[in-house]
């Protein structure tokens, strides 16, 4: 039998009666249980740090951040709605939009320009399949796929996931233009999902 | 194809790069303002980019966070479920006694009060959020400010603590300048250099701890670039392995951000001696 494709899955509600572990941890810690809170913690802060140490190439603020991140999901755990996505994409979400205001604060202060204050969208849902692909497997794949792409185009989409630049930003740092940038960006992430998608 | 049709794709062609955050303001505007009109397509595709974007993590080189991480975070959580259990006990106390008649009425008046003075308080709320706003500013910088001296009082430590491995790196080389590792169980790894040549470009210096075991593969830590007069620290608060486990430390140039594994010779090799 066919293997149904992934995004599709994706989009198929899910039956309420089957609790992803993460789902059933976020709802132990809506009751302020400590276990559950270590759980989480142990599972997801390897692939956390890693993103903001990445992104902020400093491992004492990395840490901070880190921490920041952990805090605020075990402070505010209902603002995390599991009806509306997985919640690694959700908590990876936050952490790099805590480290990119880090890491522009910094630049802002270097520099002392105030042209980079705009903030990423709001984290909202994403579509879920987590677990079709386990960790280690899914980071050597999405490391393939982007390795497969132009070394310029993975940078580009480099560049404005770790460093949080613009278009714009991305085509003056690699003096290309940028109805170029776009399309490397737009592509690349399309591609990206199509092995994703055969992956699973 | 109609008009909406037409708008609509031309949203749909930007919502990968809207949840990549990589859209110059005006068309970030226009996306988010064509969302908040309820597109479902549009809605299911940003769902979808936000999770393919969210992906793109596992490109960052694997690294652990410290233990002590770990433990003030846990520390933290322990105390504030302990007050929070105590709060409910006490509420569930209160909410057990008898309120007499009379609590009510002062309860009415009170709130009528509040009321009388909503609106001035909406005002006066306005300003502490204007006011809250630059002193967040105020305090991340202090923060910022706070955790540079941090981590420079570290790198003291570990530079003067006698129980420090020190490690010499040399480069092949002769041109260039040896490097100064010190390495200490509690305190972490620096690496220090003067008057190395920034490599070219973008591109970056990382550190490899190189393991003991046969056949293991470099371990990748972080990257640093020199600065105008050739100067770096480089602190590596928690490395991966306690120095045990570590045959030498080697620096190679990288594509800025790190590689996952080394992707030249390197150009400095330190053995890691002692424990």
């Amino acid at each position: 039998m066919k293997q149904p494709n992934v995004f599709l899955a994706v989009f198929t509600p899910s039956d309420s009666s089957e609790v992803s572990p993460d789902a059933a941890l976020v709802r132990r810690l809506l009751q302020r249980d400590v276990s559950a809170f270590e759980e989480l913690y142990d599972r997801h802060s390897r692939l956390v740090y890693a993103l903001v140490l990445r992104i902020l190439q400093q491992a004492t603020t990395a840490e901070e951040v880190v921490q920041d991140v952990f805090l605020q999901l075990w402070r505010n755990t209902a603002q995390y709605d599991g009806s509306r996505g997985p919640f690694v994409p959700w908590l990876l979400a936050i952490a790099r939009n805590r480290a990119l205001d880090q890491l522009r604060l910094k630049s802002e202060r270097q520099r002392r320009r105030e042209d980079q204050t705009d903030e990423l969208p709001p984290v909202v849902a994403i579509p879920d399949f987590e677990g079709s692909l386990d960790e280690k497997r899914r980071a050597t794949r999405v490391r393939e796929l982007m390795n497969s792409l132009n070394p310029q185009q993975r940078r580009a989409i480099e560049l404005a996931y770790f460093e949080g630049l613009s278009h714009s930003e991305i085509a003056n740092a690699l003096k290309e233009p940028l109805g170029t940038v776009k399309s490397w960006i737009r592509n690349g992430l399309l591609r990206l999902k199509e092995g994703l998608q055969t992956a699973s | 194809m109609n008009g909406s049709d037409q708008i609509r794709d031309d949203f749909r062609e930007l919502i990968e790069a809207y949840a990549l955050g990589a859209l110059d303001s005006e068309e970030r505007a226009a996306v988010a303002a064509h969302l908040a009109t309820g597109c479902a397509e549009c809605t299911a595709a940003l769902r979808e980019a936000q999770w393919l974007v969210s992906q793109l993590a596992y490109l960052a080189p694997e690294a652990l966070p410290s233990d002590m991480l770990r433990g003030r975070l846990m520390q933290t959580a322990r105390a504030e479920a302990a007050i929070a259990r105590s709060q409910t006990r006490s509420d569930s106390t209160a909410s057990k006694s008898m309120i007499p008649v009379w609590m009510w009425g002062a309860v009415a008046a009170a709130l009528l009060f509040a009321l009388y003075n909503a609106h001035e308080t909406r005002v006066t709320k306005d300003a502490i959020e204007r006011t809250r706003a630059s002193l967040e500013e105020q305090i991340q910088l202090q923060k910022e400010s706070a955790r540079q001296l941090a981590v420079a009082r570290r790198e003291a430590l570990i530079l003067t603590d006698p129980k420090s491995i020190r490690i010499s790196m040399p480069s092949a080389n002769k041109d260039l300048p040896v490097l100064q590792a010190s390495w200490n169980r509690e305190l972490g790894l620096v690496v220090t250099g003067q008057k190395v040549p920034k490599p070219s470009g973008n591109r970056t210096l990382q550190l490899w701890l190189i393991p003991k075991a046969p056949g293991a593969k470099p371990e990748p830590s972080l990257t640093v670039r020199p600065d105008a007069d050739g100067k770096f620290e480089l602190l590596v608060a928690n490395p991966p392995d306690s120095s045990g486990g570590t045959k030498a430390l080697a620096i190679t140039v990288e594509p800025e951000g790190g590689s996952p594994q080394p992707t030249t010779t390197p150009i400095w090799v330190g053995a890691v001696a002692g424990k």
